[in-house]
This record gives C-alpha cells, sequence and structure tokens, in this order.
C-alpha cells in the first residue's frame, strides 16, 4: 500500500507492505539505521521514535499506522530542539558509552522535555524506565537530561 | 570535535559520542549491501541428542531459498573454539546444547528465511543428558564429549600455598560456607550479528561485531579450511560485548554462509530471543569455602573447592575457572590455602567469557566469609578487611609476590573515611514501617591481561597523514569501554595535535594490526603502550625530518605545535602536511609492539593450567552499599553505593567513572535480578521479559571515589578499570542484606522470595500464617 | 503480508469483524509481541486508532467514561482520573514503561485480561462496569463477571469493548495500589493488590475492596476479609486477620518468576502495607 507521512521533516511517500514493522521500513528500506533494534518486542527501547511528536516503539508499530502522520527519527534531530538539545549534553555528560540504546533514550528522554519543568533525577530515572542500557549505569544519562532542561530553559536552575 | 589537544589526565569527550548520540554510528548490525542475503541457523532444540537426519527438502523448495547447509558442507574441521577446538560450525553428529546449530539456511528476506527454518527438519534421538554440576561428575554420568579420559571434567586442578589443612586445624575461629551463582548473560543491547560477502578472487570480507576480529579470522581459518589471508574482517564500534562477543558467534556461520552466496552480501543478526538460546553465558557456578582466623582476625587459612559449570562446549571454561581460583582467596594476606578447581562438561547453555570472568563467582563466596568472620569476631567488617588487606610487596593467596602497585588498602581506607559509612548507624535506625536497613562493604580485585603461556601483546600503527593529519590505527575492539578515547589522548599528549587533527581506525585485519581481544582488562594498557612506543618514534620522525627543512642543528630546538613545527630560535616553522609531503609513504608510518610484563616468580603450583596463570597486574576496588529489605515482600532495594577504585592513574576521569558506574549496575543486576534459569537443559529466561537486567530505577546513585597509584608499566601509568567494579555489588549488596535482617544469603540473585524465605525461615517472629 | 484496515467509526467497524481470523488492533504492545512469538496469527490487523468515539475521559454527575482505546500515558495525565480514580491511576503509573504507556490502552488491558494486568484490580475495587458494544447494540457487564479465565473473556463475536464506566468514589477514601516485580519497571507482576477503603467519620472503616493481580487465573477477591474489615477501626491484628483470610482466598502458581508460596504470603502482606499509610493509621 501506498503511505504518505512526514518524516523528518519531509514530505514523504511509500510504497510499503501495511503490516512492515516501522523499525524495518525505517532501517532496511530507507537506510535510516539511527534507530536500532534490540529485542523486538517492546522491551529495551532501542527502537524508539517520536509519532507527532510523542514516544513510541517503532518495533510495535505498523507501516500504515504511520500514514497521514509525522514521524521523527534520531536522524531528524535537526528539526527538534529536544532531540538537540539532548544530543550535545549526552555527549557533554558522557552519557554514551557503547551508544546502542543512546538514540532510543534520547527519544524518550525528548518526550521528558516536553512536558513542564524538570522533575528531579527519581522522575527522570521513571521517565527513563522503558530503555535498558548495559553500559553506563544511567547516572551520566539522567545528568544529560538535566542539562538539557538547563539548555532548553536558558540557564541552570537557581 | 573541538581544536583542543587531548591530554592525558584531563578532560576529553569520547571522539565517537557526538556520531553514536546522532545515530550516525554504524555498528555491524547497521550494515546491509545490495542484493543482500539473510542467513539464519536451525538449532537442536534438544539439550542431548544423536542427528539421525536433517531433512531438508521442504526447506530448500521453497521460493526465496538460496541453500540449506549441514554438516556435511562445512570444508575444514568444522571445529571452533578458542583453546579447544571442539564446538562444530554445524553438528555433524551430536547435539550437546539446545542452541547447538545443526543447518544453515541462506535465503532472499527474513520472511522467507523463517519460513525456511520452520520447514528442516531435525530427526534427533534423545540421550540422556547432564544438567547440573554433581551429576556430571558421576561415575556413570553420561558424557558430554565422548571418549574423553576425564569425562565431564574439563579441568581439575588445584593451587596450594603451605598447608592448609593443619592451618585450618589450628585456627580457633572457622566459619565454613557454600555458594551458588547461576548463569548470567551479557545482555548486550546489540545481539550477535555480521555480514559476509565472497569477493570476486574468492577472499572472504566480514563485518562482525566481535571483540577479536584477528582471533576469529584465525578461527574461521581453522572451522573452514581457508587460509587466514583469504579472510578479511571488520570490527566496528561494537553495542556491547562484555565478554559475549569474544570467540567466535557468527563468525564461522556467515563464513560458510558467504562461500554459497554467488558473491553476493549475507546477513546474520540474532534475534533476542536467539541470543538467549545460543549465545554464552557467564559460568554457574558452586563454591565450598573453608576460612580459618587467629581471635584477633589474621587470615590463617583456606580451603575451597571451585565448581564451574561451562555447557556444551569448552570455550574459555578453564582459563575461567584458573582466574577465579587465582582471586579466590580475596586480596588478602593468607599464609595457606588450597584451592581447587573443577570445571564441568554439562549440557547447559556455553559459559565463555563475561567481564569479571570467573572472579566475580568467587568475589561472593570469599567476600561472605569475611563479614560471618567479622561477625564470628565481633570485628567491624572494614577493620577485618583492612587488617589482612595486600600491600604492594606481599604474597598473595596463591603464593605470587605483587610486585606492581596494590592499592586496596587505600580503596579501603577511602571507603572508611567516606560519609556513607561513617553515619550508617544513624541511617539505618530511620528505617520506616516494614523496612530494614543495612550497610555491606567488599574488598575487590580483579587481574589484568592474559597472565601465563599467552602474549599479551599489541601491534600500534599510528601514520602522518599526506593532509598533516594523525591517523591511529587501532587494533583493540572498542565495545564501549572508551579505548579510542585514550588513544586519542595518548597520540594528543605526545603528538600535541588537536582533536580534529586525529583521525581513528577501528581494527579491521587488512589495515590495523593483531592487538589481541578486548577482553581481560587489556584493551587500553597494551595497545595504550605499543601506542606510546609508536607515536614517540613517530614525533621522532617529524621532528628529524622538520629539523632536515628547517635547518635545525638539535631536535631540542624544536616543538612540536597543532599542524607545524616551529623552530623558535630562528624564527620559522614548517607545517606537518609539508613535512609530510617530504616523506616516503614508509617514513609516515610507525609501527610497534607492545607485549605485557609477566610475573617471573610463577609459584611452583597451578601448573595445569594452560594459560594464565598467574598474573601480574591487578586492580583493586572497595565497594558499600547500604540497602533497604523490604519485610512484606522481601524486595531489596539498592538505596546508594559507593565504590573506590585504583586502577594505576585515570587518563581520562569520565571513561574512568563510566566505567566504574557501569560495571555496578551490571553487578546490581547480578546481586538482585538476573539468572539464566535454565532446567533439563531448556532455558525458562529466553527474553528480556524474564531476563531482568537493571533499568534506569533500579540503579542508585553511584559515588565513585578514584584512588591513584600509578602503575610504573602502564602507559602513563594506567591499569585497566573495566571489571574490577563488576565483582562488588552482589558481595557488597549480600553483605549489607545480611547486616539488615540477619540473615546468611548464599544463592544468587537476591530475589525478594529468596530474602522473605531466609527472613521467616530465621525470624521467630512471624508475619505471615 | 497482513492488511491492516482502519475503520474511522464505529459504523465502519462493525463490517471488518464479520471474519474471525482478524484482530483488533488498539496499542498492539501484547498483540504484536505475540503475533512476533507465534501464539497469535491474525489474517489482518483492525486498527481502532481512529475512531474518536472510542477514545476520552466524560465526566458524568455521578461516573466517568473511559474510552477503550484511550492510552495509559493519556490517562495518566488525565486530571479527572487522578482526581477521582486515584487507584486506577498509581496502578497505570506501574504499568509497563512510559513507551509501552504512551501505545497501550485500557480496553487492550481488559481484553489481554492476563492475570498479570495492571489495570484489572483496580477496575475491580472501583466496580467498573464494561461497555459492549456491537451492531446490534450495547451491553454492560460488571468487570468481575468480563474475564472468564487467562485470556478470555465473554466478549462475543462482532463485539467490541468500547468503554469503561466508573462510579466516582465519595466520602473518605484511601486508594492504594501496589505492585511486586523483578525489578521497579518494565516487569510483569509477581503479586499486586488494589484497595479501596471507605472511612466514617469516627475512623473506622466504613466498607474496604480489595483486588490482587498475579495471584490465580485472573482478578482475585476476598469477600471475607472485606467483611472482617468492616466497622472495624485500623489494627495490626484486625489487618493480620484480614491477611490470613486474603492468602487462603488466592490461588497462585509456581512459574519463572516466582513460587506459588511466595504469591500466598505476599497477597496478605501486601495488605498489611496499609498500615503504614498515614492516611489510615495517623
Amino acid at each position: 500500500m501506498e503511505i504518505r507521512f512526514v518524516l523528518n521533516g519531509k514530505e514523504t511517500r511509500l510504497d510499503t507492505a501495511p503490516d512492515r514493522r516501522v523499525v524495518d521500513l525505517l532501517r532496511e528500506d530507507l537506510g535510516l539505521t539511527g534507530t536500532k533494534e534490540g529485542c523486538g518486542s517492546g522491551e529495551c527501547g532501542a527502537c524508539a521514535v517520536l509519532l507527532n511528536g510523542e514516544s513510541r516503539l517503532g518495533c510495535l508499530m505498523l507501516a500504515a499506522q504511520l500514514d497521514g502522520k509525522t514521524l521523527t527519527t534520531i536522524e531528524g534531530a535537526a528539526g527538534d530542539g529536544r532531540l538537540q538539545a539532548l544530543q550535545e549534553t549526552f555527549v557533554r555528560c558522557g552519557a554514551v558509552q557503547c551508544g546502542f540504546c543512546s538514540p532510543g533514550m534520547i527519544v524518550a528522554a525528548a518526550d521528558l522535555l516536553g512536558e513542564g519543568p524538570e522533575p528531579g533525577r527519581e522522575a527522570i530515572r521513571e521517565g527513563l524506565s522503558g530503555n535498558l542500557c548495559r553500559c553506563t549505569g544511567y547516572a551520566k544519562i539522567v545528568d544529560a537530561v538535566q542539562a538539557a532542561f538547563e539548555t532548553l530553559q536558558g540557564g541552570p536552575n537557581p | 570535535m573541538n581544536q583542543d589537544i587531548p591530554r592525558i589526565g584531563r578532560p576529553f569527550l569520547r571522539p565517537d559520542a557526538a556520531s553514536k548520540a546522532a545515530g550516525l554510528e554504524k555498528y555491524a548490525a547497521d550494515h546491509y549491501g545490495e542484493d543482500l542475503l539473510w542467513a539464519g541457523a536451525k538449532r537442536a532444540g534438544v539439550p542431548h541428542g544423536r542427528i539421525r537426519g536433517v531433512d531438508i527438502g521442504a526447506a530448500a523448495a521453497l521460493p526465496g531459498v538460496v541453500a540449506v547447509l549441514t554438516g556435511r558442507d562445512v570444508p575444514g574441521t568444522n571445529r571452533q573454539g578458542i583453546v579447544h577446538k571442539d564446538q562444530p560450525v554445524l553438528c555433524d553428529d551430536v547435539v550437546r546444547h539446545c542452541g547447538d546449530p545443526v543447518a544453515l539456511v541462506i535465503a532472499e528476506d527474513r520472511s522467507a528465511l523463517q519460513k525456511a527454518l520452520g520447514l528442516v527438519r531435525l530427526d534427533i534421538e534423545p540421550l540422556p543428558g547432564v544438567f547440573g554440576i554433581d551429576e556430571a561428575l558421576l561415575p556413570d554420568a553420561p558424557l558430554v564429549h565422548e571418549g574423553r579420559p576425564t569425562g565431564n571434567t574439563l579441568l581439575q586442578t588445584v593451587i596450594r600455598k603451605g598447608d592448609a589443612e593443619a592451618a585450618l586445624w589450628s585456627s580457633p575461629v572457622r566459619v565454613e560456607g557454600i555458594f551458588e551463582v547461576p548463569f548470567i548473560a551479557h545482555a548486550f543491547l546489540e545481539t550477535e550479528n555480521g555480514v559476509a560477502r565472497q569477493e570476486a578472487d574468492g577472499r572472504i570480507v566480514l563485518i562482525v561485531s566481535t571483540q577479536a576480529p584477528f582471533r576469529d579470522r584465525w578461527e574461521v581459518g581453522h572451522a573452514l579450511g581457508i587460509p587466514m589471508d583469504r579472510i578479511r574482517i571488520v570490527g566496528p564500534y561494537l553495542g556491547g560485548g562484555f565478554g559475549g562477543k569474544d570467540g567466535a558467534t557468527v563468525q564461522c556461520l556467515l563464513a560458510l554462509a558467504a562461500l554459497h552466496a554467488g558473491g553476493r552480501p549475507v546477513k546474520m543478526w540474532w534475534s533476542r530471543e536467539e541470543n538467549f538460546l545460543a549465545g554464552y553465558k557467564r559460568h554457574a557456578a558452586r563454591m565450598h569455602y573453608r576460612l580459618g582466623a587467629s581471635e584477633t582476625g589474621d587470615l590463617q587459612g583456606l580451603d575451597c573447592r571451585l565448581y564451574y559449570d561451562t555447557g556444551a562446549y569448552a570455550h574459555l571454561g578453564g582459563e575461567v575457572m584458573a582466574l577465579g581460583m587465582e582471586h579466590a582467596s580475596g586480596p588478602y594476606r593468607i599464609p595457606h590455602t588450597r584451592i581447587e578447581g573443577v570445571c564441568v562438561y554439562t549440557n547447559n547453555p556455553i559459559g565463555g567469557a563475561m567481564r569479571g570472568f570467573g572472579v566475580a563467582q568467587v568475589s561472593f563466596a570469599v567476600e561472605r566469609m569475611m563479614d560471618r568472620l567479622a561477625g564470628r569476631l565481633g570485628m567491624d567488617p572494614l577493620a577485618l578487611r583492612l587488617r589482612n588487606a595486600l600491600e604492594q610487596g606481599d604474597t598473595n593467596g596463591c603464593g605470587v609476590r605483587l610486585t606492581q602497585s596494590t592499592g586496596i588498602r587505600a580503596c579501603l581506607e577511602a571507603l572508611r573515611e567516606h560519609p556513607v559509612w561513617l553515619g550508617r548507624e544513624a541511617w539505618k535506625a530511620e528505617a520506616g514501617p516494614f523496612r530494614k536497613r543495612g550497610v555491606g562493604v567488599a574488598a575487590l580485585w580483579n587481574a589484568m591481561g592474559y597472565g601465563r603461556g599467552l602474549p599479551d601483546s599489541a601491534i600500534a600503527k599510528v601514520e602522518l597523514t599526506r593532509e598533516g593529519a594523525i591517523r591511529v590505527y587501532n587494533g583493540v575492539s572498542d565495545m564501549g569501554q572508551g579505548n579510542t578515547s585514550a588513544l586519542f589522548q595518548i597520540a594528543g599528549e605526545i603528538l600535541r595535535q588537536p582533536e580534529t587533527c586525529i583521525e581513528g581506525v577501528q581494527p579491521d585485519t587488512e589495515r590495523t594490526y593483531p592487538s589481541g581481544s578486548a577482553a581481560a582488562s587489556r584493551t587500553t594498557y597494551t595497545y595504550g603502550n605499543a601506542l606510546i612506543q609508536a607515536c614517540e618514534e613517530l614525533r621522532r620522525r617529524i621532528l628529524g625530518w622538520a629539523a632536515l627543512m628547517l635547518f635545525a642543528d638539535t631536535l631540542d630546538d624544536l616543538e612540536l605545535l597543532p599542524g607545524r613545527v616551529r623552530y623558535a630560535k630562528a624564527g620559522k616553522e614548517v607545517a606537518l602536511r609539508d613535512i609530510a609531503a617530504m616523506m616516503r609513504d614508509e617514513v609516515r608510518v610507525c609501527i610497534s609492539q607492545f607485549i605485557m610484563p609477566v610475573a617471573l616468580d610463577a609459584p611452583k603450583t597451578g601448573k595445569e593450567f594452560v594459560i594464565g596463570f598467574p598474573h601480574l597486574l591487578f586492580s583493586h576496588a572497595a565497594h558499600l552499599a547500604r540497602v533497604e529489605v523490604d519485610e512484606l515482600t522481601g524486595a531489596v532495594t539498592v538505596d546508594t553505593y559507593c565504590a573506590a577504585t585504583e586502577a594505576g592513574r585515570v587518563l581520562n576521569p569520565q571513561t574512568f567513572e563510566q566505567q566504574v558506574e557501569g560495571a555496578v549496575a551490571q553487578g546490581i543486576g547480578y546481586a538482585l535480578s538476573e539468572a539464566v534459569r535454565v532446567e533439563e537443559g531448556r532455558i525458562l529466561t529466553p527474553d528480556f521479559a524474564t531476563y531482568i537486567i537493571p533499568g534506569a530505577i533500579d540503579v542508585p546513585e553511584i559515588a565513585s571515589i578514584v584512588v591513584e597509584d600509578p602503575e610504573a608499566t602502564g602507559p602513563f601509568g594506567l591499569k585497566g578499570v573495566g571489571e574490577v567494579g563488576m565483582n562488588g555489588p552482589l558481595p557488597s549488596i549480600a553483605n549489607a542484606v545480611s547486616d539488615a535482617c540477619g540473615i546468611e544469603p548464599d544463592r544468587a540473585p537476591l530475589t525478594g522470595e529468596r530474602i522473605l524465605a531466609l527472613m521467616r525461615g530465621d525470624s521467630a517472629a512471624s508475619l505471615t500464617e | 503480508m497482513r492488511d491492516v484496515f482502519f475503520p474511522e467509526s464505529l459504523e465502519a467497524l462493525w463490517p471488518f469483524l464479520v471474519e474471525p481470523s482478524r484482530a483488533l488492533l488498539a496499542g498492539g504492545t501484547d498483540l504484536l509481541v505475540k503475533v512476533r512469538a507465534g501464539r497469535a496469527d491474525p489474517s489482518a490487523f483492525i486498527c481502532l486508532e481512529r475512531i474518536a468515539e472510542l477514545r476520552g475521559v466524560r465526566e458524568g454527575k455521578r461516573d466517568l467514561w473511559i474510552g477503550a482505546c484511550t492510552s495509559h500515558a493519556e490517562l495518566i495525565g488525565h486530571p479527572l482520573v487522578e482526581r477521582h480514580l486515584p487507584v486506577l491511576h498509581q496502578a497505570l503509573r506501574r504499568l509497563g514503561s512510559p513507551l509501552i504507556r504512551r501505545m497501550g490502552t485500557l480496553g487492550g488491558n481488559l481484553c489481554t485480561a492476563s492475570p498479570a494486568g495492571d489495570t484489572l484490580p483496580p477496575l475491580y475495587v472501583l466496580n467498573a462496569v464494561l461497555e459492549l458494544r456491537s451492531r446490534s447494540g450495547v451491553r454492560q457487564v460488571p468487570v468481575g463477571e468480563f474475564i472468564t479465565g487467562p485470556g478470555r473473556t465473554r466478549l462475543e463475536p462482532g463485539e467490541i469493548l468500547a468503554g469503561v464506566r466508573v462510579e466516582k468514589p465519595a466520602g473518605r477514601q484511601v486508594h492504594h495500589f501496589e505492585k511486586v516485580g523483578q525489578r521497579k519497571a518494565m516487569a510483569i507482576g509477581v503479586a499486586s493488590m488494589a484497595a479501596l477503603l471507605r472511612f466514617s467519620a469516627d475512623g473506622a472503616i466504613e466498607a474496604a475492596r480489595f483486588a490482587w493481580g498475579s495471584v490465580g487465573p485472573t482478578v482475585m477477591t476476598c469477600q471475607p476479609a472485606e467483611a472482617l474489615l468492616a466497622g472495624e477501626r485500623p489494627s495490626r491484628e484486625v489487618f493480620e486477620r484480614a491477611a490470613a483470610l486474603a492468602r487462603a482466598a488466592v490461588a497462585p502458581i509456581d512459574d519463572i518468576r516466582a513460587s506459588a508460596e511466595y504469591r500466598r504470603t505476599v497477597s496478605g502482606n501486601l495488605l498489611l502495607r496499609l498500615l503504614s499509610l498515614h492516611s489510615v493509621l495517623p
């Protein structure tokens, strides 16, 4: 079937099997390998993408569900201030080790950045509880999310 | 990337972080290809059996299937393995664990691949299997590998120092214990995968997620009868390894597939479920300990027997056990020891390398024993450890003299001064309703490098490019531990070029040089030392050629600066690019080999070990866990965690902390929630829904305390820090739980169910019926 | 390859339901996992996400109506749910992970009817009534009668779960939900308990409702424990007795996550947790 959606800011038209997994569509059909697959069953969060600005699991979405919507992947960070801020702070705060969880983690963290003031480290951890990381122990990822709040709010919190 | 010069000991952001955060860095899993084929293995599905037949007809006839291969189609020896070549690429007569591969399907797409795998019919006559250590050691036990004179025992040996039996007999205070730990999964996010292609000239090129591309080449060559120089293996950044990609996983199967793919690229990417089924595991172990001490807390004797379950194939089982035995006595002075190890084959999943390689297991046992000893003596557990802590110049529990930096005492002292330790009683007293609080410590050590019997060698290559940049050809895989970062810092420190002028090439058997595996906490030490040599030679060469071009009569008057060499006295400069243009290609490249020094006074014991024993260099740590136990559910929460770590000198504070925090998190999983549960050889925890690794809410804030003790032989004083932290959480948390509840945890993981049962067993007042 | 249909209204939906081999797709967090594992093999997917009638929260004078295709995340963020149904709000926050909650729906959780479904115990103690719709009309089924066993509901062919109606609890209430899992988030419950206590002015318990998850083929209740507490002031002694009754009432099994014995013990212990709430025992 043909689907039409906005992908990373660009109007996109594709012919695809309607039940193709979004993560496969991105990685294999569109060459956008930034979105990863770690488990295929929604447990690890490595496949997270933004659908209409909200985080979703790409391994549990069907291509047909993209029609008429806006999809942003990690490659589309330039078009989303939250993703951009997080990319910079992830690097600065040392939140990237092997980096395989990083795109999904950044996408999930973007969701937190859209929802009000910085909620504190515990709440940030909760917000990232669907993204598994095996390398970092999460502390620096939380640092990076806090730092991204500062970036977007224009300075350190009092 | 910035204009600053990466320097040792100064903040330096990982050069790979930006591309990874942008989703642009290509892992092996991100490589596809034109006209791509997909390969997948049909696996035994039974833990032990004789293959009567493999019916591939229906699968081969399926549209979209290119080939279905079996053991008959494997040229060469059809055997892979690191120390022992006992593992078939495709099983030809016997299957020894449920994940053993029997057939290989190559198909046009993943859907056809899955269908075809479902159509391959395996006719396997089940054989009785052995699924536990005791079973496997019975005299008439079914053999996992027929014809072995030692039956199911892969390796059995003893390390002796003095007379442990006598020492224990005469010890006024003795404690005993038996400890059990389960199989553990690495659970890296990027599962095993690769892409392979046979080129027109017959050479096979593989891009693989691997910790050892050069050794893989040797394994593939031996298994498939292909000369090594006809195989090229490229090893991009890994999405995690932790030991699980040390040793061929997809490599031999992929190379075999490439031979039948008509020049098309073939991709194999294990699903998470296949990773659990077929991937390597941390060995399950059972450890029997007897520890004796004087009334004043001086350790006098240790007698322990360690059983390691290595599963269906040897992999690195003997070596894992050997390292465990080497560390079984803890970082303490013990004059008399008897350490026996028995490594056993079973029809369980394959035990292989995993961070903390045999040491994570014994750390649990010896540190629990120390706490029980402290309890019997009425001694503070930190004081007991300090009293017995090894120092440089001491002889360790295996009789090996510690000639190099030994910072365990300083680590323990750092904890003793820490507010969490000092405030522990007040914190414990504030436990809320239905909560008990405890604090526990653990003293840890972990050897670095391969030890004896195998050269721990790396060959560094560094190049002054035609553009005047510095290109480092990294020989050791970067699986996230950040060795690439250190290499930039070393190159920057010596050659004084900014990050924007330094490039790294990741391991590639065609472009970089054999430098050993990303393992054994050696990845920066050995290659780093080789790189220092190569960079220093390159520096001399650059300055020497500059001298010719600037008419300087001594190199002492020349300065290497970003992009140029300056001759300040004469007010002249020459650009690196111009120097490079004057040099012939062979001059612009410096190659240097470094071999890690070895322990020279090897004790008379431990002679049965093929490789490994003993080691010369150790890193150290002392950990402190503050926990809360829920009396209603038994659930253990780690409230705070402190890790004081000594790994020589710190080259990059951020990557050092990253390693500590990551190791502690993995250790917390080992302590509280992780176990590959196996029943009659079948894995009952085949996915992330049932194998529980810590999430963001499960890991507390971790206070990392750096204890520096520069290592004379290390690159700028560094030792490897990758593993030692892994060994701490299970014992420190177990000790904390014991402190909180007065129970004796002796089995991991410390699940709520286990802790609640121990609490109910121990307390007369019951919360229940 | 499977077709994916997107009816845009209930009217448009009914014809698709004629073919029973098709599966209804809401959030996909259960169905697509099952399909991947080979435990479901629908001929096609009927995606409900464009049917506006199935989404949202509407407030009546005495009750709330929640559309079956409302996502867990939407419900967590909804002021009416947080204000009137705190026990459901608490459970939703422990369900899955933030990503799962963005996609999963209340209706999906109900129709999947897992013994471990996190929304189920709260809906039981809230006496939720389910609105089942078909081409021929509507019927209301109390949640306690809707689920008949693990993965089994009273949905008839051609029928869907359209919404959930909950009376807004009144008076001095204590809402409590606790889930015991192998990890603090993204964990299938090993035992869970929802509790709704109504207090009279003098501080005695007027009525208690309890429901347990993951300790039986479906949600378990214990009327004797509820009866025991009615009229009593909260105390360790009376709660211990209620806990003992609860342990006798549940029917857990051994599985890879926990033993039946542990689940039984914890079922009762979770009742005791209420004693640590200031709202119960100041």
